[in-house]
Order: structure tokens, then C-alpha cells, then sequence
């Protein structure tokens, strides 16, 4: 089975490089190499893997970057990260975009080769299904879960915070995840379903790619948000709550952000934008689809240079 | 920053002051460029970027470039103020990268200020304005706990933990009249004083920062522009009631509050002015932030409480009231963020002091986040007692050209829509009630005659409804049951008898709801009926919807004599609906028509006419002007 699968490892260390690849061939595995995200990347565009092993720290396109543009492009390549800092927080950002484990540096080749076995196992028990079960959740992700679990499990009052990270890791809450949290903070799944069916901030269902809220407070009712938001919806083909076919973006709204000196406003995973019209808001959602991605990461190296 | 003591404070404030007078620092021009959400929304970030690299380019090693949070015109950022040596300082607004490299030039090399892109500080909105709450509005950068202390900083947490028992805290308080910006009003002193008598081996002193109302961003821009006077008044408040322990909840919507809280409570944390034996005074305390989850009804303090317990937000039947019974079954109190800032400035300069400004029965200044339809949007702080009048039409700048004002709506869905007759009224809590509205937490919608007073009402009652926690029968069902008449009502199956059904049912949902939400919510039904019935008539009886907002209920038609056929209404209407040739009248075929409105507002002419529902079966042909 090992000589199926395709690997490629990026890494800006050259030595880093040429030993993942020795170790690598000796187990029966192909593997390619590139010594950085944007030349990942440019491989990539020619050939599918199924397989990448990245370093988080590389100058021009870093690991997040790279992952990034791997999760959109070719969202079926499962994803390993190598690095120094396990506790960082780019190892989390890099968690929450869905790698199926890390390993921490400096290695020795069984540890590699052991990564790399569970990694192929995870994904070749893979089922392509929309609705994820626990076992198909990334072990890493899992992990990150329960490590949080284990933080505020003797802290009393911590089941929102919990809950709320386990969105930020997972992206959403489904029964599954809910049942864990459960039994880690060792209160009834019940309690647990009350909770996040009763305040607005948590899901139940996997939110796109990029999340789109509309902000409908009072400012930017007066200033006309609701032709804004109809056209939104009529643009992505979605209602609110909705998620596109293509799974890039939903659609929420929100009671106020409190930035009404820009009605109307709305927010796309981080940032604001204000001041919106129909033109507008069209105009900043395109510029989210993944053609637009690719320029994004040239333009950072860009900026980088 | 290493452990701090009483006399560290002193001289960090001396040393920063010399730091930060140009002269001695060595400095010829600072910049301050103002990043609070808005600001960064609008583009602060690249023009901070472009002003860096003017300044290396330039060589410029004598200018310092800071950043603080919002400057209070929100509408009109990204906003930089530049001082330099031995002039006054200059507000620049409404910037880009080609303005600020051109100041750059100009002012900070030229030394000549830009004026077409500077803010007179005379203007009204400024001169009106009384700043205590937002005293470093702008001014500090929030998250350089240096700056907080150079401007008097920790000072009344100073003389609150080392000169004054707790019962002086109270009094001073009390006799302040300060009384709670959260919305209700009720004095700050009292419930301390309530929390102070209860004996207990815990009590816990909580902010509430969940500001939920739609169309406020009050404690936002405090927490994002001064978080240590928060965190001074939470310690001082802490000290008055015997609390060792506190939260603060921040709703999840404003991360960069969050983020600036924890970086200054994290430097209160390492500085001693947070954790055992605060400043050597034997005191204790301890605060941790809450993020709250998106619900509206957990700014009420019972439902605050539980959900820091990590349960459903839903309120509890008073009393126990918290002052006995809160957080955890344990003596709480719970003060607003805006109520907390106040209180440095108490304790330092004294009750007389603080009543120097605002009425007798609501002393002091109260912070409004002014939007809508007026020219100056922004964060204003005025004396209580100031007209209405006066904060809309001065520090507003009135109505957008050629518009005409039609009612303000304040306190959120909890207030009321006061009409033009109303706008005399002086700003305090008893005239504000006496009106139908309330202070709330004080978000101030200014509408104009493009906004529909029906829908406004249903607009509110769709929030209401929604946010309900439904805990009590008849706000759950109730607020649907007026949600759903007002529906009808702008959908054209208004009937008659509904004016009456909705005024008894919102006294019924006022009168049997547990808590602020229910007892307050069929206040914007109330008020709109009270000030605009005749609005409701003509979408009943006319079915005709007078502002084109409601799209069942309205006509758009071109006046033939008006319409000089420049063709811009054609080319913006989305349904292309409208035809005609240049230069002479357009028409609107209605068939194709949507109601959206666009029309109407591109017209420069004034010759798109709104009439009722009823008047596009009949009247598609023929001119408008004929009918009147």
C-alpha cells in the first residue's frame, strides 16, 4: 500500500529535506520535495499528492499559507506539519485548518515514519461524506479538543469557553463533538445541547470556508443593510443559515457589531467592511473566490520581497 | 513591568510626561493614528503602513508615531491627529494613503498644516461635549499602561486602598449621584452599599460589557480606547463591597476589546495592581474576562450571572436581589462599563466635584454612540440635562442634505421613537421615561423620512422576538403575536382592530414579563403608535406605506413636470423597469417594477413620487401631477 501513496515535503532546511525524503523512500513511498510553499504550490497545480508534509516557518509562502491555499485547491491532500513549537500558535491556526497530525522537531525516523503510518491510515479509512462522524475528525484536532477539555475540566462555569474553542478547533459543534465535551467536563450531553442550542455564537452545522455576517442593528437597518443582505443572498444562491454548494462560503447575521459609524456593515471571518452597497458587498465577496486566492499569496510575497 | 509600588506610580508618571512633552523627549512631531474598530475597518492599518514608509524614506527620525483607539467622529475615519513642537494639534479625517503622504509633506515637513483635510476643533461636535468617560479618548495608547498612568492613572486606586475605608468608597459614591449607565439607572452608592452590608465568604464584583442593544457602541470604544480605567474602577468598586474575586463579560462580537482588556489586565497582573496584596495594601483581588456567546438577553444581571455559571442565560425572579444572592449564590454586584469609568474620577476630585455637571436627580455626563441619518456620526459625551435638541442638530450636524428628520429612536429595542415635537426635552432619566423612551445604555438613531415608523416598530419587534429567551409565556408569545400584526400591518392585512390589539397586549407583556427585556420590549410598539398613529392609519386604512419603505404598500410614479429625462433613474434601476427617452418625462412600467426604491433615491429632481398600493392598478398611465 505504501507504494501508492504520493508524498511531497516542503521545507525551507535543505538537510531537513533530503533526510524526510531518504527516510521516506526506504519505507516504499514516493516522494517529491520542494524547498518552499510557493514552489509547493506550483507543483501542486500540475499534479495531485496524496500527502504533504510542510514546515510551518519558511520565508515568502509560509505553512499556514500553503495550507491554506492546499485546503481550498486541493482540499483531499491530507496535510502533516514538522515543527519546533508544538505549543505555538500557528500549530493551532494550522489545527484549525484541518492537518491530520504534526511532527515535532528535531525527529528521528521512526517517529516520522511513525506520523506518516497513522496518517495514511487516517486517510485511507477516510469516507468523502459531508457529515462527519468522531472517528473522521483529524486526530490532532481531537487531541487539541481534549487538551483543552482537560484545562477547564476543574474550573467551575467553564462549559461556554470550552465550547467555544471547540468551534474555533473543529469549526462547528455536531452531536458527536458535543458527546465528547460531555463526558470530558462530565456533565450530561443534555446540558451540553441546551447550551449551544440557547446562545447564537454556536453551530450545529459546518460552516463554509469563509463566513459571511451581515450586521442588522439599528444603524444599519436605517441605512438600508436588508437590500445589501438580499442581494448577498441572491449573489451566493443561499439563505441565511445557509451554506453554498461549493462549500465556500455561509451566510449568518449578526444582532450588531457595534461599528455603526460604517452602516451598513458586514464581517468576513475577521474583517470588517463598512460603508457597503449592493456594488460593494459584491465586489468584496468576489474577492474571496479562490482565483482571487492565488493573488492573495502572490501578493504577500510580494509584500515580503 | 515589574512589581510597582505607591511611589513608582508618581514618578512613571513624571518620567512619561518629560517623554512625552516633544521638547525634552527630543521629538519635533508626534502622529497619532487612531485604530479602533471602526478606524481599522476603514482603512487605518494601510494608512499607519504608508506614514511608516514616508517616514524611513524621509530619514524623519524626529517623529514618534503612536496609536490610541477611537477618536469619537466614527463616520469620518481613519483619523491621525499630528502634533508638533509649539503648535496645537491638528485632527485630520477621512484619510487615505495619497492624504497622509501629502501631510506628511505638507505638515509634518512643511510645517504647514492641511487644512482642507483637517477638523476644526471648534466645531460643534466637539465644543458641545463634556469628555470624563472618554478623557483619553484618542489620547492614551490602550495598550501602554505608561500612558493610562501619565494621565493620572491608578491614582484613586491609590487613595481608595490606602487612605479611604470602604464605607468613604460608598459615600463618596453615593453622594456623587452616580447612577447605572447600563440603562435603569439605579444609583451605583446604593448597591454597593447593599453588597457592603452582606455578610460573606465570597462575593464577586462583575462589568458588564455584554452591550447587546443594536445601534450602541458605547462601552466598545471604551474598552478599546481606555481598558485601565475600567479595570481602576472594577478594583476600587471591588474594595467598596469586600469582593476578592471578578469578571468581566465582554460579548464575543467585540474582539478587540477583549484583546485590549487582556493585554491590560495582564500588565495590571505584573504590575501588582492586580492579584495579593495589591500595591502592599493588604488587599486582594483577582478579575478574569468572560466572552459572552451571542445572546441579548444575558446584558440583564440575573441571566448574566447563570452564564457565567455555564448555563442557559435565562433570569431569575427577583428578589433575593444579586446584592444577597448572585453569581454562584454569593453577594454580587454588576455595574456597567460606562458606570465604572466614572468612578476614578469620583474618588479623585469628590462628589461636589462630579456634581458640578448634569441635573440633581442625574448628575454628571452620560456617553451616547449618535448614528443614522445625521452628518456627524460618532461617540459623544455631553452633560446630562442637555437638550435633545442640541446633541442632534449641533454635535450631529443635523440631517443629510435635503432630508428631512423624522423621529430618534433611543435605548435600543428596549426605547422608544421620540417624533420632532419631543426634541426640546433635556437629556436626564425622569424626562426621557416621562416621553415613552429610556435612557438605555444609550444609543441614539437619528431617522429620517426615508424610514418607515411601522417597520421601524417591527424591525425592533423581530429582535425582541427573536432574543426572547422564553422563560415567561407572554413575552414569548407575546412578542411573536405583535410581531406578527405588525407584519400584517406592512404587508397590507392590517385591520382596524389591530391598533387596539397591539396597545392592550403590550401592556399585558409589560406587566407579567420577569425581566428588562419582556418589560420593556412593546416599547417601540407603544411609541410609534403614540407619536406616529397617522402613520399606522395610512398602512391600515390607505394601505399605503408614506416612505416607500414597505413594499406591498406603495407606488413609485415619475412626475411628468418634474422629470427632465437626464435618464439617471433609468440607468440605476436594477428591474430596468423605467423608459424614456432623453430629455423628455420617464415612465415607470409597473409590472416590472420591484420597490426597491433606487430610483427614488438617485432622482435629483424630486419627481418620483411614493403613493399607495391601491394606485398602481389605476393610475399607471397617467401623469401624477394630474391626480393631486
Amino acid at each position: 500500500m505504501s507504494d501508492n501513496l504520493n508524498i511531497l515535503v516542503v521545507d525551507d532546511e535543505p538537510v531537513v529535506l533530503r533526510s524526510c525524503e531518504r527516510i521516506l523512500r526506504d519505507e516504499g513511498y514516493k516522494v517529491e520535495s520542494a524547498p518552499g510553499g510557493r514552489e509547493a504550490i506550483i507543483k501542486m497545480e500540475q499534479r495531485a499528492f496524496d500527502l504533504v508534509i510542510t514546515d510551518l516557518k519558511m520565508p515568502e509562502v509560509d505553512g499556514i499559507t500553503l495550507i491554506r491555499w492546499i485546503r481550498k485547491a486541493r482540499p483531499d491532500t491530507g496535510i502533516v506539519v514538522i515543527t519546533g513549537y508544538p505549543s505555538q500558535e500557528t500549530v493551532r491556526d494550522a489545527i484549525e485548518l484541518g492537518i491530520i497530525d504534526y511532527v515535532p522537531k528535531p525527529f528521528t525516523p521512526s517517529v516520522l515514519t511513525d506520523v506518516i503510518k497513522r496518517a495514511e491510515d487516517w486517510l485511507g479509512s477516510r469516507i468523502p461524506a459531508k457529515e462527519k462522524l468522531e472517528e473522521e475528525f483529524p486526530p490532532s484536532m481531537l487531541a487539541e479538543l481534549d487538551r483543552v477539555i482537560n484545562k477547564y475540566k476543574n474550573k467551575p462555569g467553564s462549559t461556554i469557553p470550552v465550547l467555544q474553542r471547540a468551534q474555533e478547533i473543529v469549526g462547528y459543534l455536531p452531536p458527536m463533538i458535543q458527546k465528547r465535551i460531555a463526558r470530558g467536563l462530565n456533565i450530561p450531553s443534555a446540558e451540553i445541547h441546551s447550551i449551544v442550542s440557547f446562545y447564537s455564537l454556536f453551530t450545529m452545522k459546518p460552516r463554509g470556508d469563509h463566513t459571511v455576517r451581515v450586521c442588522l442593528g439599528t444603524a444599519c437597518y436605517v441605512k438600508g443593510v436588508e437590500t445589501v443582505l438580499n442581494k448577498i443572498k441572491e449573489l451566493l444562491k443561499i439563505d441565511v443559515g445557509g451554506i453554498t454548494e461549493n462549500g465556500k462560503f455561509s451566510l449568518e447575521t449578526v444582532r450588531c457589531l457595534g461599528t455603526c459609524g460604517l452602516a451598513p456593515v458586514m464581517v468576513i471571518d475577521n474583517e470588517t467592511h463598512g460603508a457597503l452597497n449592493q456594488k460593494k458587498a459584491v465586489d468584496i465577496i468576489n474577492r474571496y473566490t479562490s482565483a482571487d486566492i492565488k493573488e492573495k499569496t502572490s501578493e504577500n510575497h510580494e509584500g515580503e520581497e | 513591568m515589574p512589581r510597582l509600588k505607591i511611589e513608582d506610580l508618581q514618578k512613571i508618571k513624571e518620567r512619561h510626561w518629560s517623554e512625552y512633552s516633544l521638547r525634552e523627549g527630543g521629538y519635533r512631531a508626534k502622529v497619532t493614528v487612531h485604530m479602533g474598530t471602526c478606524g481599522i475597518a476603514a482603512g487605518a492599518g494601510n494608512v499607519m503602513t504608508d506614514l511608516l514608509a514616508e517616514i524611513a524614506n524621509a530619514g524623519a527620525e524626529d517623529v514618534i508615531v503612536t496609536t490610541s483607539g477611537c477618536a469619537g467622529l466614527c463616520a469620518r475615519e481613519p483619523m491621525a491627529t499630528v502634533e508638533i513642537i509649539g503648535h496645537p494639534p491638528v485632527k485630520y479625517c477621512d484619510l487615505n494613503s495619497e492624504k497622509i503622504k501629502e501631510i506628511f509633506k505638507g505638515h509634518i515637513i512643511g510645517r504647514n498644516p492641511a487644512e482642507e483635510y483637517a477638523l476644526s476643533e471648534d466645531m460643534p461636535f466637539f465644543k458641545y461635549q463634556v469628555l470624563r468617560v472618554l478623557r483619553n479618548k484618542g489620547m492614551i495608547d490602550p495598550e501602554r499602561m505608561e500612558e493610562y498612568i501619565a494621565r493620572d492613572g491608578y491614582q484613586a486606586v491609590v487613595k481608595a486602598l490606602t487612605e479611604l475605608t470602604h464605607e468613604e468608597i460608598i459615600k463618596v459614591v453615593k453622594d456623587s449621584g452616580l447612577r447605572g449607565r447600563g440603562g435603569a439607572g439605579f444609583p451605583t452608592g446604593l448597591k454597593w452599599e447593599f453588597a457592603s452590608k452582606v455578610q460573606s465568604d465570597m462575593k464577586y464584583m462583575l462589568c458588564n460589557g455584554d452591550e447587546g442593544d443594536p445601534g450602541a457602541f458605547m462601552d466598545r470604544s471604551v474598552m478599546e480606547a481606555d481598558p485601565h480605567a475600567v479595570i481602576e474602577g472594577i478594583i476600587i468598586g471591588a474594595k467598596a463591597i469586600g469582593a476578592h474575586q471578578g469578571y468581566i463579560y465582554v460579548r464575543a462580537e467585540y474582539p478587540l476589546a477583549v484583546k485590549r482588556l487582556q493585554i491590560a489586565m495582564d500588565q495590571c497582573y505584573d504590575a501588582g495592581l492586580l492579584g495579593k496584596n495589591i500595591l502592599d495594601s493588604g488587599f486582594d483581588f483577582d478579575l478574569e474576562i468572560y466572552q459572552g456567546a451571542g445572546a441579548f438577553v444575558c446584558g440583564e444581571e440575573t441571566a448574566l450571572m447563570r452564564s457565567i455559571e455555564g448555563k442557559r442565560g435565562m433570569p431569575r425572579p427577583r428578589p433575593p436581589f444579586p446584592a444577597q444572592k448572585g453569581l454562584w449564590d454569593k453577594p454580587s454586584v454588576l455595574n456597567n462599563v460606562e458606570t465604572l469609568a466614572q468612578v476614578p474620577l469620583i474618588i479623585l476630585n469628590g462628589a461636589d466635584w462630579y456634581r458640578g455637571l448634569g441635573t440633581e436627580k442625574s448628575p454628571g455626563t452620560k456617553v451616547f454612540a449618535l448614528t443614522g441619518a445625521i452628518n456627524n456620526i460618532g461617540l459623544i459625551e455631553v452633560p446630562m440635562g442637555i437638550p435633545l435638541k442640541t446633541i442632534i442638530q449641533d454635535i450631529g450636524g443635523g440631517m443629510k442634505k435635503g432630508r428631512r428628520f423624522k423621529a430618534v429612536q433611543m435605548g435600543g429595542p428596549s426605547g422608544g421613537c421620540l417624533p420632532e415635537n419631543l426634541i426640546d426635552i433635556p437629556v436626564t432619566y425622569e424626562d426621557i421615561v416621562k416621553s415613552g423612551a429610556i435612557m438605555g445604555s444609550g444609543g441614539m438613531v437619528v431617522m429620517d423620512d426615508n424610514n418607515c415608523m411601522v417597520n421601524t416598530a417591527k424591525f425592533f419587534l423581530d429582535f425582541t422576538a427573536d432574543e426572547s429567551c422564553g422563560k415567561c409565556t407572554p413575552c414569548r408569545v407575546g412578542t411573536k403575536i405583535l410581531l406578527d400584526i405588525l407584519t400584517d400591518i406592512t404587508e397590507g392585512r392590517g385591520k382596524e382592530s389591530d391598533l387596539e390589539t397591539l396597545e392592550d397586549l403590550s401592556r399585558d407583556i409589560i406587566s407579567s414579563s420577569l425581566c428588562g427585556l419582556g418589560q420593556t420590549a412593546p416599547n417601540p410598539v407603544l411609541t410609534t403608535i403614540k407619536y406616529f398613529r397617522d402613520e399606522f392609519h395610512a398602512h391600515i386604512k390607505e394601505k399605503w406605506c408614506v416612505s416607500g419603505v414597505c413594499r406591498d404598500l406603495c407606488t413609485f410614479l415619475i412626475d411628468e413636470e418634474l422629470c427632465n429625462g437626464c435618464g439617471a433613474c433609468m440607468r440605476a434601476c436594477p428591474a430596468k423597469a423605467i423608459i424614456g427617452e432623453k430629455k423628455k418625462p420617464h415612465r415607470i412600467i409597473q409590472d416590472l417594477c420591484v420597490q426597491c426604491r433606487t430610483c427614488y433615491e438617485t432622482c435629483r429632481f424630486n419627481s418620483i413620487k411614493i403613493l399607495s398600493a391601491k394606485a398602481r392598478e389605476t393610475k399607471q398611465a397617467e401623469p401624477v401631477s394630474a391626480e393631486r
